[in-house]
């Protein structure tokens, strides 16, 4: 592939970035493709582009960041964003000139992903795809009545070149494909999702089809025609394995990323070392697992991904840190500084969030429970880092009545508080396993892909929103 | 200068997809100049200071559409991009209704869009906003013991936009944003809020102070908050997380959403959906307005469209190809990418909030909201909440941890009081208003 910049190059933009008293600087180089074809009422209703080629660059003093980024990646034109991202040394100056002795180009070779392709999957495959997916989720019940699905094909290179004298590079490939299904019978709808994917090629769903796919979400779709409105009140909830990760995520994850424990507005700040949950939850946050969409050689600072221990047998084992905070709290860095974009500066993010397999038996949980929920997937969730409270919508949910699984719910959130919730972890299934590989993480503007994976996880109690009075 | 550059290039982008064979083109030029910084305690920790350049365009190839977004400047790059996505485009279905819209003439209003006081400013005086946003939270209540970091950002934005019809038209505007997110420790709990301001004049944004002073409150007010009890009461909605509602009934109004089925709304239009007091409007000639501008993304001049007329459903809002599938006429709502807002609002009532309160039995105020979950088809709205009981006509304790629900035709159909308190500072927002009943999930009901 053709280089952005020379090492040369890249040195006298460091030791622009450097001049005015940084400690560290950096430049991140970006051209990504992604190809993104929808499908809509019966047809392919567009073909969507988005090309991207631009550079930033960083300078960091303390606990600050300068920033600034051009689309034109001439030299000249970085060396004044250098300049422009030097500003913060001048108004923090700790002092002294330093200059950067960069190394020579890395580039990524291990078996994390496929780092072949130079080109976006061709349309007509695309196409082909979408077609296949909209056909089986039609076939699939004659209830089926709206089909959208969309495929989306795309490959990030990068380059970052650091002033601590690493220069890396990487080719990073995600393919995703999604289908909605609406289910009609008389007046009612259900609706149901399925995506899957990963940091692999469109070749991914030989193995994972597109019929597979579209015959999951008309599934729940079905599943949700035929649901209840969910009652409102506090219940004995069960969280469906795989997709419920997303709790971790959210409940658990965000709180423990290494900024807000830096700056002590987390309420796990402090707190290594302590009981934060049941003594049966352990959560782990990996960088390194094969085509997961939160999976990269290194993160977007160029510091490897690894295996982090967040929590184990209910102590709390560490944060999730980018080169920033890991330095300022005296720690290393986990892997985990990532960014959306040339655009934008690197946040301490999960890469792929998970908790590893307990003993118990998923028809066991079932019939522990006298009057409770299964939440078996989430379509979305958000939390209060401070407080830990959190939201998530059921995607499919059904209620327990004696011990056995009754009706579906539709429509219903779940509210909570993380950490209390963990608390309240009474079983753990034997059944852990990743999610289907479909998920984004949003935090302060930025999104990056994600992967979450849990066992069933039986709770004592969680409220239930819904609109039927208890 | 630099909307001449922009002018110059959209065009050019049109001349080259006509070129390669595109039946129509339109490309749209986006020049921004932004400042974003943050500080935390008496220190700036973020200084983002970045000109950026976007292109978009829309090809058409006999009835198939395919977009193009991205960094392409030159004439070879937007000659490769294109060429790509023409490419793509061959795979595209034919739809009768895809093209360009009609041709209207873009009328040279002044609608206010740009300070240029803003463009103007000192970096110094930028970061003083902040610092003094900073300092603030901590001086007005003792309780508030750390931050999430205060923010100020604006940007100069210049929007260039033409097409093969000849249309070809560009405006330039201002915005200019500063929040805070105060800290405040309970135990082991760090209650946290956050609160800003937006507008496209400096002049008309609130003072630091008063941004502090309401992020200060917003964060103190749930010390002791409570789980409520499982039970169905008025909910009155403050202003923030009525505009949040308002999102919602937007989507259900979006033409996209109505022409799939996909809106609780579809198939009502003329039928009475809300109670008297909802007169809902989308306005994109609002002067000054952040979500005023004299075209839409696909030049289709802006205007004022009356969505709910005390209570009855007048009109869905449409962009040029929704609006031929359903044989209307564009409203001006294309944004890139589908259908949005211009400023899509509630009209505000006569009372103040106080008023409101006063005159609620028994109720909680809503201050905050989590999650995203709405069924747009069923119309249910659903979420996490936080806010303060209220009780014989006052404000009582504050509680938390709990969800609010109900069918939108039940939200819209039991608005009975609307307070005056309206802010044009988003694209879409609202008064507070109160909603005579839903059903709050939070500890199960006493015995």
């Amino acid at each position: 592939m053709d280089e952005p910049f020379t090492a040369q190059s890249a040195q006298r933009i460091l030791d622009r970035a450097l001049r005015d008293g940084g400690l560290f600087a950096d430049i991140f180089c970006e051209r990504r493709s992604s190809v993104r074809m929808s499908l809509q009422e019966g047809a392919i209703h567009e073909a969507a582009l988005s090309q991207n080629y631009g550079a930033g660059v960083r300078v960091v003093v303390g606990e600050s960041a300068g920033y600034a980024y051009s689309e034109d990646i001439s030299e000249e034109r970085l060396l004044e964003a250098a300049a422009r991202a030097a500003a913060i040394a001048r108004l923090t100056a700790e002092g002294g000139s330093r200059s950067a002795h960069l190394g020579t180009l890395e580039r990524s070779n291990d078996g994390l992903y496929d780092r072949n392709r130079s080109e976006n999957a061709a349309p007509r495959i695309l196409a082909a795809l979408l077609e296949r997916t909209e056909s089986a989720a039609r076939d699939s019940d004659a209830k089926i009545v709206g089909v959208n699905a969309h495929v989306v094909d795309e490959l990030q290179e990068i380059w970052i070149a650091r002033s601590d004298g690493s220069f890396r590079s990487d080719r990073r490939p995600m393919v995703t494909l999604g289908v909605q299904c609406i289910a009609r019978l008389g007046n009612e709808r259900g609706t149901g999702y399925c995506a899957d994917g990963g940091r692999t090629s469109v070749a991914f769903f030989e193995s994972m089809t597109p019929e597979q796919i579209a015959r999951e979400s008309a599934r729940i779709a079905l599943v949700n025609l035929d649901a209840r409105p969910a009652p409102a009140g506090e219940f004995e909830t069960l969280l469906g394995a795989g997709g419920g990760g997303v709790l971790l995520h959210e409940a658990v994850g965000h709180g423990l990323e290494g900024d807000f424990n830096r700056q002590g507005v987390s309420l796990y700040s402090g707190r290594i070392g302590e009981r934060v949950a049941s003594e049966l939850v352990t959560i782990y946050d990996d960088g390194d697992i094969p085509e997961e969409r939160g999976s990269t050689s290194f993160d977007d600072e160029g510091t490897p991904c690894g295996h982090t221990v967040l929590v184990e047998g209910g102590i709390l084992r560490g944060y999730l840190h980018d080169e920033l905070n890991a330095r300022l709290m005296g720690m290393n860095s986990t892997g985990n500084g990532r960014r959306q974009s040339f655009r934008h500066l690197p946040q301490p993010r999960m890469c792929n969030t998970y908790m590893p397999p307990g003993d118990a038996h998923l028809e066991e949980m079932i019939a522990s429970i006298e009057n409770g929920i299964y939440a078996k997937s989430f379509a979305g969730g958000q939390v209060n880092i401070g407080k830990g409270d959190f939201v998530f919508m059921i995607a499919e949910g059904y209620r327990i009545e004696r011990g056995r699984l009754g009706a579906a719910v539709k429509n219903a959130t779940i509210v909570g508080n993380g950490p209390d919730a963990m608390t309240k972890v009474t079983a753990v299934g034997n059944d852990a396993r990743l999610a289907r590989r479909h998920y984004t993480c949003g935090k302060g503007g930025q999104s990056v892909p994600v992967g979450v994976g849990m066992p069933t996880l039986k709770i004592s109690a969680m409220s239930l929103g819904g609109t039927e009075g208890a | 200068m630099r909307e001449e550059e922009a002018r110059e290039r959209a065009q050019r982008a049109v001349e080259i997809a006509m070129a390669l064979g595109a039946s129509d083109a339109e490309a749209r030029i986006v020049l921004a100049r932004r400042f974003s910084t943050a500080a935390r305690a008496e220190r700036i920790t973020k200084l983002d200071l970045s000109e950026g350049r976007n292109l978009s365009m829309r090809l058409f190839l006999d009835g198939r559409k395919a977009t193009l977004v991205g960094t392409h400047w030159s004439d070879d790059e937007i000659r490769s991009g294109v060429a790509t996505a023409l490419e793509q485009a061959r795979y595209v279905g034919v739809d009768a209704f895809a093209g360009l819209p009609e041709a209207r003439e873009i009328t040279d209003v002044d609608l206010d869009l740009y300070d240029r006081e803003i463009e103007e400013r000192r970096d110094e005086d930028r970061l003083d906003d902040v610092r003094q946003v900073e300092r603030a939270i901590r001086e007005t209540d003792p309780r508030i013991d750390n931050s999430n970091g205060s923010y100020y950002n604006d940007a100069c934005v210049t929007m260039a936009l033409a097409n093969s019809r000849g249309v070809l038209g560009s405006y330039r505007g201002t915005q200019v944003a500063i929040s805070a997110s105060p800290v405040a420790s309970e135990g082991a709990y760090k209650r946290t809020a956050h609160y800003g301001s937006a507008a496209r004049y400096l002049s008309r944004i609130d003072t630091p102070a008063e941004i502090a002073r309401e992020a200060v409150r917003r964060t103190v007010v749930f010390y002791g908050a409570r789980k409520p009890k499982t039970a169905a009461t008025a909910i009155l909605f403050d202003r923030e997380v009525a505009a949040a509602v308002l999102e919602d009934i937007f989507a259900a109004c979006s033409a996209a959403n109505v022409a799939i089925g996909n809106s609780w709304l579809a198939g009502r239009s003329g039928e009475r959906i809300g109670s008297e007091l909802v007169d809902i409007v989308d306005d994109g000639t609002i002067p000054g307005a952040l979500g005023s501008s004299p075209f839409d993304a696909e030049g289709t001049p802006s205007q004022r469209t009356p969505v709910f007329e005390r209570g009855i459903l007048r009109s869905f809002l449409f962009d040029a190809y929704y609006a031929r599938r359903l044989g209307a006429r564009s409203t001006g709502n294309a944004v890139a990418g589908g259908i949005g807002p211009n400023t899509f609002f509630l009209a505000p009532g006569r009372a103040n909030l106080e008023d409101v309160i006063a005159s609620t039995k028994q109720g909680i105020l809503v201050l905050e909201t989590i999650g995203f979950a709405t069924e747009h088809a069923s119309g249910l709205y659903s979420r996490g909440a936080r806010g303060i009981a209220i009780r014989n006509g006052e404000l009582a304790e504050p509680v938390e941890e709990f969800t609010i629900a109900a069918p939108f035709p039940e939200i819209l159909a039991g608005i009975d009081a609307v307070a005056n308190d309206l802010k044009f500072d988003g694209s879409i927002a609202s008064p507070s208003f109160r909603v005579a009943e839903m059903q709050v999930s939070g500890s199960s009901s006493a015995p």
